[in-house]
């Protein structure tokens, strides 16, 4: 049965606020040791000789950060708000929500002792150790069964498409951590992964570019398909479209991984089918993007006022270029210029800053104002000064890796009249300062922006706590 | 044959998991676009469009803070 008009709801929205609060937080610290390892590779002495500030340390706890952490929260805090007021129904459990909450919290404070100490199983995106892991586990499935629950237990006929982007996350998500982390552990902080050699290599680009498929698109097209049409005031321009979108990214996603291990031991085929695919999911990536966009139809205008809105839209675009690239990038011919240069780094991050952040901090300042009961944030201004600061940030961060990502793959390939290599390593890495130097630049001023949004929630939060308390005064008097 | 060839003998059980999830995932591709498109089902899917902002109905009336 629908709900209907006005209809009372017991909601559970206390733990979207923590988990909205401690998103913020962590995009704060998670690009701030972005900024710094970015400027420990242009200026290698701010190493300081120190193991456990150095690059390979603080880069696997900058991805967690990011990821995890930051996106974690955002997509618990989405997650938990869209299925409550798209179902009309409370939290099937408030109490194994809060669990999810600490257990999460917890595990990124392992994180940040584990990763500096150099605790590490070596696997990408997957770095922390087997205890970890199955905390992980039961964490990410405390919040995933407590989402199915909500769906379950919702009082409208109809799942929305939000809900089912988010459950295909859950469901895909438990799959490739399991089977990525299934090790024999030697120690309590070592083990050996169970597979060797290539399949190895080939276990972990599947869970590789499944995290950035199911966890950084997947996830995040839910929240895209709920808070652009909220934000702008206008319905999904095609429901249709969006059914299609998440059934052929579902189907589609899984096979992408062995794009990543082109010209290695795997299989030949192997590459092509990760690499046809890839081109293949460029249809619905494209037609998803289009139907967000195509959402503002009639409501164009409302991007001169509304600076969340521009979050939102501007996530959408990186989200277009970003999917494209990246089928581009697979492709061998491509792929013999690009693979182990910057350019893949500055692939990754159009989609990490462009679309992924974008989108979150349009969903997070849309919900503080919801969560919080405020008509407006603290300073719209503020908003639009970090979107502009993200947005600059990005672009210069993104332009800067394709400079010297596509330099690097060409230094390494150039030969001369005799066949042999014109530029030793040393001499790509030195050609690569200025833009190492750039990037640094760009990753401090998108991390400036998000000290400001920082400020600008705590702000909205503590105005909106003095308002209710002034308002209370004469209610009590 | 070829780049394209398929030596049918050689086929392990894995070899034969991998086809038939590929098939199964096609076949289930060909159905939701079968389903998605068939203008039968347009209105049942497009009532759908307004869901995200209808939830404004809802008042929430369970919280205390």
């Amino acid at each position: 049965m629908e709900a209907t008009q006005a209809t009372p709801v017991k909601y559970d929205m206390e733990v979207v606020r923590w988990f909205t609060i401690a998103a913020a937080i962590y995009a704060v610290v998670g690009t701030l040791i972005g900024v710094y390892i970015a400027s420990e590779l242009a200026f290698p002495f701010m190493n300081f000789d120190i193991p456990y500030i150095t690059f390979g340390r603080l880069r696997p706890l900058h991805t967690n950060a990011v990821i995890f952490a930051f996106g974690g929260c955002v997509l618990m805090a989405t997650g938990f708000y869209m299925v409550q007021r798209t179902g009309a129904t409370k939290l099937w459990s408030n109490g194994l929500a809060w669990f999810t909450f600490w257990g999460w919290n917890l595990i990124i404070v392992l994180a940040v002792v584990t990763l500096p100490l150099g605790m590490t199983e070596g696997k990408e995106y997957a770095e922390l150790c087997w205890p970890i892991d199955i905390m992980i586990a039961v964490v990410w499935l405390s919040f995933g069964f407590n989402h199915i629950m909500t769906v379950a237990i919702r009082k409208t006929s109809h799942i929305y498409v939000s809900n089912w982007f988010t459950m295909g996350m859950i469901v895909m998500i438990t799959y490739l951590h399991v089977v990525n982390s299934l090790a024999i552990p030697v120690s309590l902080t070592n083990s050996y992964s169970i597979f060797s050699g290539v399949q190895d290599a080939m276990v972990q680009w599947w869970w590789g570019h499944n995290a950035v498929g199911f966890f950084l698109t997947g996830g995040f097209l839910g929240i895209m398909y709920y808070f652009v049409p909220k934000q702008s005031g206008r319905p999904v321009f095609s429901y249709r479209l969006s059914v299609l979108h998440f059934w052929a990214l579902t189907f589609g996603y899984v096979w992408l991984g062995a794009h990543h291990l082109q010209y290695t031991a795997l299989p030949d085929w192997t590459g092509s089918l990760g690499a046809a695919v890839s081109l293949a999911m460029i249809i619905p990536s494209w037609g998803g993007a289009m139907n967000g966009m195509m959402t503002l139809s009639g409501a164009w205008d409302k991007l001169r006022t509304d600076y969340i809105l521009r979050f939102l839209v501007v996530a959408l675009a990186f989200y277009a270029m970003s999917t494209f690239e990246g089928p581009v990038m697979s492709i061998k011919s491509v792929n013999a210029l690009s693979h182990y240069t910057d350019w893949t780094v500055g692939h990754v991050h159009s989609g990490a800053l462009g679309w992924v952040a974008m989108v979150s901090y349009g969903a997070m300042y849309h919900m503080v104002k919801k969560l919080w009961g405020v008509e407006k944030m603290y300073s719209d201004n503020l908003v639009n000064v970090h979107f502009w600061l993200a947005t600059i940030g990005t672009v210069v961060y993104v332009v800067a890796m394709w400079v010297s990502g596509i330099m690097q793959g060409l230094m390494w390939r150039d030969y001369d009249e005799y066949g042999t290599l014109t530029y030793t390593f040393v001499e790509s890495v030195s050609a690569m300062h200025p833009y190492y130097a750039m990037r640094m630049v760009g990753g401090l001023i998108f991390n400036i922006g998000t000290w400001i949004a920082l400020f600008n929630i705590v702000m909205t939060v503590r105005q909106a706590s003095a308002l209710r308390s002034s308002s209370a005064v004469p209610a009590k008097a | 044959m070829g780049y394209l060839g398929m030596d049918i003998e050689a086929m392990s059980t894995n070899d034969w998991l991998g086809v038939f999830f590929a098939l199964v995932s096609a076949i289930g591709m060909v159905a939701v676009y079968f389903m998605v498109f068939r203008p039968a089902n347009k209105a049942t899917f497009e009532s759908q469009r307004r869901m995200a902002l209808d939830d404004e109905d809802h008042i929430n009336v369970g919280e205390k803070r």
